[in-house]
């Protein structure tokens, strides 16, 4: 592979989480981004460390106070009870960049290295929410509440948002082969 | 759909601010954080508010654009602070119902909300007066010492730079596609959440596949023009150390100082 082009890919991911963080579809109450679907494809289209290094990036550019997080960027954000969340992009686009490596990019495969993708972020997520919300904001939550609070309310739409993950890899792979199987190199 | 987006906080400016190096606010930003986590009484804040002042005060940047980088966080601020003034126990001053307010609860609250003020307005004052560009290329400068260890200082800095350029670019990317499948009948906006997460797909699939032709295209055209990567690459603008960004430093020593002698020799 390219490294240039490499290097060019990852910029791009960096730049299509930013904007995912900005997609919502519009919902009473609680209207859901697009955010973790472009994680899940950071890491099946890049592999794993291209697609870690991605989210890595995204995560250290927000910190700095460029703008691509959802509101803004800043350091501040490390107080968010949300931020754990973004450790685990970063994870989880490894796992599941590890997961689908030298294997072929059916649904099945999609769908299941992302369900892992999915619950690695909660197990940075939730953990996160919950001590942020006791230990920094003095906010006395149980473990059980911070779990129906930080996953069990995303579930469904995850779930939704990784069936949408999975019916597009076949199709998006079919078509960027060209391109990754690289006709200058 | 697309929430209207304001890409960058940067007010150009002509200020001493400004003009300091962006490697030296980006160090002095760090030293300011670190500074607030040392701080254990008020009179550390007194001294930190003067190391914010003065800079917002020369950078001639209006109050309103750092009451806005606090906007996002608000709603911890007051969480943080109704929690702290209810919760925390000691000597009651004031009871509303079952709630009461102790003595030690508005000192916490008040500890921890301007904490955080503190700490954003600091953060968001380095964005609002240096340009991404900037901020980019002093992260390059400031890594570059790692590249011994194989921290690919250039090359990271360069990706930060590709991606804040094509955010706008994917971005109308996004809408266009967005617009073509309307015309073809689309509809993004109907639908219960499970019809209009499938919908998605037909404005994803070219969204993806643009974006690894437009890499492909600008992979091509940076080794066109011989691209390899920061090894002996000139400037044209060389980042330099100018008075300010001395007096910055020998100002932010004597704070630290003040901060420390607070934190051991005042209670």
């Amino acid at each position: 592979m390219n490294k240039t082009r490499n290097m060019i890919l990852v910029a791009f991911f960096i730049a299509l989480t930013a904007i995912g963080a900005k997609i919502e579809i519009p919902l009473p109450f609680v209207p859901i981004t697009l955010q973790v679907l472009f994680v899940f494809m950071a890491g099946i289209l890049l592999g794993k460390k291209l697609g870690a290094l991605s989210q890595l990036l995204y995560v250290a550019m927000g910190l700095i106070g460029l703008p691509v997080f959802a509101k803004g960027g800043g350091l501040g954000y490390v107080f968010k009870p949300s931020f754990g969340y973004l450790i685990g992009f970063i994870l989880a686009a490894y796992v599941i960049g590890l997961i689908v490596e030298n294997r072929e990019l059916n649904f099945k495969q999609a769908f299941w290295a992302s369900i892992v993708g999915l619950l690695v972020i909660y197990a940075c997520g939730v953990p996160y929410l919950y001590y942020i919300l006791n230990n920094i904001m003095g906010v006395n939550i149980t473990p059980y509440g911070a779990v129906k609070a930080g996953m069990l309310t995303f579930l469904p739409g995850d779930i939704i948002k990784i069936l949408v993950v999975a019916s597009l890899t076949p199709q998006i792979h079919k078509r960027i082969k060209p391109f990754i199987e690289n006709k200058r190199m | 759909m697309l929430k209207d987006i304001n890409i960058g906080q940067y007010i150009p400016g002509d200020s001493p601010v400004h003009r300091m190096d962006p490697r030296v606010k980006i160090i002095l930003t760090i030293i300011y954080v670190v500074l607030l986590f040392v701080i254990n009484n008020f009179y550390g804040y007194a001294i930190s508010s003067v190391f914010i002042i003065l800079p917002v005060v020369l950078s001639k940047i209006s109050i309103r654009y750092l009451f806005k980088g606090l906007r996002p966080i608000l709603i911890i601020i007051l969480i943080t602070v109704l929690f702290n003034l209810f919760l925390t126990e000691g000597e009651v001053v004031y009871r509303i119902g079952s709630f009461s307010i102790t003595k030690e609860g508005i000192r916490m609250a008040a500890f921890m909300a301007l904490r955080l003020i503190f700490l954003i307005t600091g953060t968001t004052l380095l964005t609002l007066t240096t340009s991404p560009i900037d901020l980019t290329d002093g992260i390059e400068r400031l890594l570059n010492p790692f590249k011994r260890i194989g921290v690919p200082a250039h090359e990271l800095a360069m990706m930060m730079t590709i991606a804040l350029r094509f955010i706008p670019t994917l971005l109308e990317e996004t809408e266009k596609i967005m617009k073509a499948q309307m015309a073809r009948g689309a509809d993004f906006e109907s639908g219960n959440f499970i019809n209009r997460a499938k919908n998605m797909v037909p404005l994803l699939v070219p969204l993806f596949i643009s974006a690894f032709r437009r890499a492909d295209d600008l992979a091509m055209a940076m080794e066109a023009r011989c691209y390899r990567g920061g090894e002996n690459r000139t400037r044209m603008k060389q980042l330099k150390m100018s008075a300010v960004d001395y007096a910055a430093f020998a100002f932010t020593a004597l704070l630290s100082a003040g901060v420390v002698y607070t934190r051991f020799f005042f209670h």
